[in-house]
């Protein structure tokens, strides 16, 4: 069963008691789905050529979305600033994605971030918003989070939390393709691919902060990314995740992908001079399953 | 002059104010952040036309306010023409007419003219503002309507409206909410506020609302004739206005004109008051022998002027100096209360009083949801004036709206590098209750969400006892922390939060940044 499907029954089950339905999911990992642990990883100016390059290094969008497929691209669009300032992803690696997956056949993309300032202005500022809609294909939808949507869901493995609100848009997707921006954060360190799951829970979200890494690997075992892009493109090193000052941003203009997320966030560590396991979510979700952390067994291909 | 022509008079009248009846409401819907961070326009402009609102401000705070040049254009036509703001443009008076319309009662008799009590009301008001404490908001018609929808009526109506697509969204079948989900999304790009805001003070200032169209129950235009204030000063203005209106003379005796009049401005030998008369020209088009005609010639049959007795008006003048005298004896004098948080760019506490006309329009904008009228947060005279709530929303970092619908510069229009630095506050940690401070859990959501690029919160890493590694325990950097309230809104602690913004008084510019 998957996400899609599941979803479906459970919510007209839930209709039919007349009352929020708690959803169980049971993940099947597909063979397809399997964590490769691949990786890879390209540089260059051109940042939307640089998606383009390490999806193809990964096989091709063909690998990820099917004809008919109903897509999500989940950038970072969290915050009140402007590219420059490294605090949400890139415009133009949004776009670029987007567009392969309108090649490979994606009957819808929808772009959606709950954001943490004020939604209008965050899709504006980040320049996401009028990129997207710039590609002006009716397929292509970026929409603000719908506060109905979020859907309650029992996490079986958790460790720390065991059910949450996830947005079901993103649950429902057939191809749920994550695109985080590196960035230094308080208390995770680093904010990256599995951290970027915040933008599609709902509920008190600051109380994942309470045992961050562990809740982050427990949410992201429901959420299970297809495809992680990371924007490493420029990275803020002081005063994340949402910055302000260009004194804070490097810029690497590097591009990381793979469809393990733990073996993506692990890589893009290193752009910080830190380790793997110096990150609490990496370590969580290595050990709770969802990839590989270290870097000597993850084959990484430089495209 | 033909009856056909005069009839398309009454009606250009009720085109004209059904016109500008929508205006405001389109300038009310367009109150908001649309994608730009200037706004073009906004329904300040109905204050800004507002001769009540810019004579209390002027004399409240002692300066020439030129955003309000239109408010005395409308003054000076106005003793041109007599009341035809209230006739023609008043949105509050279009909703009244319309009102009558929708529910008709039977009225015996003509309409009582026009009342003292407005006259009582508004030398008060204009008494107080010339001691420098400007009341003219809580009762003027043009702050009671906006504050009421701001506050009340609009986020009813997106209530509703959100509620009946969400439960056909949760529980309709799918041949239905393939009709109704486009159709919520046609509603919500067009006639709904952008989301779902809550506010402090909204049954009162709904009430308030409400009450003027009780009032309609007993006879129409009761607020109008008995009360309104910016009514009274267009009276006022009108007693010496060049266009006037006649009838009677040799006209037979049928009241026909009488008994259409809205305002009860046509006494028995048919003369009509300027002070009065709203211009609708009802008179005009029932008058079955064209008796009545509106020219710049003197008429014979003068009304007479509503008289209002001295003493009355001396006692009203007396007890509007009451209030600003009692706040200057007041203890403790010049303390800044913690809760009176003012908007980004709100001018020094007493200038500040002395122009805002609480129309609650920076609350209107406020994107953040942050900004509410006071209850006790800035003491009586600060009934309705806006205050941040930071555990209801936070001030936007780059968000200058506020300033720039503020129709009386009590918000001075900030740019966006002096919003940055302007302090609103300051914040302070309850280490009792703080997690990482009280019991060593890990959390920090509020450095997080800090966003000046040097962050006003910061944390050490301590070492507490019971617990692995060491614990980040946020602080307050005071000379970085700008009092935006984004800490205290997004604090997940449940109830209050863990840190409370505090205000430090207005204009404070930061050093930092």
């Amino acid at each position: 069963m998957d996400r899609r499907t599941f979803l479906k029954s459970a919510l007209v089950a839930g209709a039919g008691a007349g009352l929020a339905p708690l959803l169980k999911i049971v993940p099947t990992v597909r063979a397809a789905d399997a964590p490769s642990s691949t990786l890879a990883v390209t540089e260059g100016t051109d940042y939307g050529v640089l998606a383009t390059r390490v999806i193809d290094a990964l096989g091709g969008i063909s690998g990820f979305v099917k004809p008919g497929h109903r897509v999500v691209v989940k950038p970072n669009i969290g915050w009140d600033r402007n590219p420059d300032q490294a605090a949400t992803t890139h415009p133009d690696i949004v776009t670029a994605i987007i567009r392969l997956a309108l090649a490979a056949g994606a009957s819808q993309v929808q772009v959606f971030d709950y954001t943490c300032n004020e939604e209008r202005r965050c899709y504006v500022n980040s320049g996401i918003q009028k990129a997207v809609e710039s590609i002006g294909d009716s397929k292509v939808r970026c929409e603000f989070i719908d506060r109905r949507k979020f859907v309650p869901m029992t996490i079986e493995k958790g460790k720390s939390i065991t059910k949450w609100d996830f947005y079901k848009d993103a649950i429902d997707a057939d191809c749920y393709i994550n695109v985080p921006i590196a960035k230094n954060h308080g208390i995770s360190k680093l904010t990256l691919g599995m951290k970027n799951c915040m933008g599609v829970i709902g509920g008190n979200r600051g109380q994942i902060h309470f045992s961050i890494g562990q809740r982050l690997a427990d949410l992201n075992y429901v959420l299970r990314p297809e495809l992680t892009i990371i924007d490493a493109t420029r990275i803020l090193v002081d005063n994340g995740p949402q910055g302000g000052s260009l004194d804070d941003v490097r810029v690497k203009n590097t591009v990381i992908a793979s469809r393990d997320i733990v073996a993506a966030d692990a890589y893009a560590t290193t752009l910080f001079g830190m380790k793997p396991e110096d990150i609490g979510s990496t370590v969580a979700g290595y050990q709770l399953g969802l990839g590989e952390m270290d870097l000597d067994k993850i084959r990484i291909v430089r495209a | 002059m033909a009856k056909r022509s005069r009839r398309k008079l009454g009606w250009v009248r009720a085109g004209v104010q059904t016109l500008a009846l929508l205006v405001f409401f389109w300038l009310f819907r367009i109150t908001d952040y649309n994608g730009s961070d200037n706004l073009p326009a906004a329904v300040n402009w109905l204050f800004r036309l507002d001769p009540l609102s810019a004579l209390s401000a002027i004399l409240a705070s002692r300066a020439w306010i030129p955003m309000m040049i239109p408010a005395l254009v409308i003054a000076i036509a106005t003793i041109v023409l007599g009341r035809f703001f209230c006739g023609w443009l008043c949105p509050l008076g279009a909703l009244l007419d319309l009102f009558h319309r929708l529910f008709p009662h039977k009225q015996s008799g003509a309409v009582p003219k026009q009342g003292i009590p407005g006259y009582l009301i508004l030398a008060g008001l204009l008494a107080t503002s010339l001691f420098g404490l400007n009341l003219t908001g809580l009762l003027n018609p043009f702050s009671i309507l906006v504050r009421g929808l701001t506050l009340g009526v609009d986020p009813v109506f997106h209530r509703y409206v959100t509620s009946l697509f969400t439960v056909l969204y949760l529980h309709a079948p799918s041949w239905i909410t393939v009709w109704t989900e486009p159709l919520y999304r046609m509603l919500r790009d067009t006639v709904l506020p952008f989301r779902q805001v809550y506010f402090a003070l909204a049954f009162t200032s709904t009430a308030l609302l409400v009450s003027v169209f009780i009032l309609e129950r007993f006879s129409r235009r009761y607020w109008c004739r008995m009360i309104c204030p910016a009514g009274a000063l267009f009276s006022l203005l009108s007693r010496f206005s060049l266009l006037r209106g006649s009838g009677g003379g040799a006209c037979g005796a049928c009241e026909a004109c009488r008994s259409v009049c809205r305002t009860g401005a046509i006494d028995e030998r048919r003369a009509i008051s300027s002070e009065a008369c709203v211009l609708c020209m009802d008179c005009l088009d029932v008058c079955p022998r064209d008796f009545v005609r509106f020219g710049f010639r003197r008429p014979r049959e003068r009304h007479a002027a509503v008289d209002v007795p001295r003493r009355a008006l001396i006692g009203a003048t007396l007890t509007g100096l009451i209030a600003p005298g009692l706040l200057a004896i007041r203890a403790p004098a010049g303390a800044i209360p913690p809760g009176r948080i003012r908007p980004p760019g709100a001018i020094p506490e007493p200038d500040f009083l002395a122009r805002c006309v609480r129309c609650g329009e920076c609350m209107k904008v406020c994107p953040g949801n942050a900004l509410h009228p006071a209850l006790v947060q800035a003491g009586p005279e600060g009934l309705f004036t806006p205050v941040l709530l930071p555990r209801a929303g936070y001030c936007e970092f780059n968000c200058t709206l506020c300033g720039q619908v503020c129709p009386t510069g009590a918000i001075r229009t900030l740019t966006q590098d002096e919003k940055h630095r302007t302090v609103i506050g300051l914040a302070w940690f309850d280490k009792n209750r703080c997690l990482p401070h009280a019991l060593g859990t890990p959390c920090i959501v509020c450095e997080e969400h800090c966003p000046t690029p040097d962050k006003a919160i910061k944390f050490h890493e301590v070492s507490v006892p019971g617990q692995e590694g060491l614990v980040k325990q946020p602080y307050v950097v005071p000379e970085l922390c700008i009092g935006c309230g984004i800490c205290e809104t997004k604090c997940p602690l449940p109830g209050p939060a863990a840190v409370h913004v505090q205000a430090v008084g207005e204009g404070i510019i930061n050093r930092g940044a």
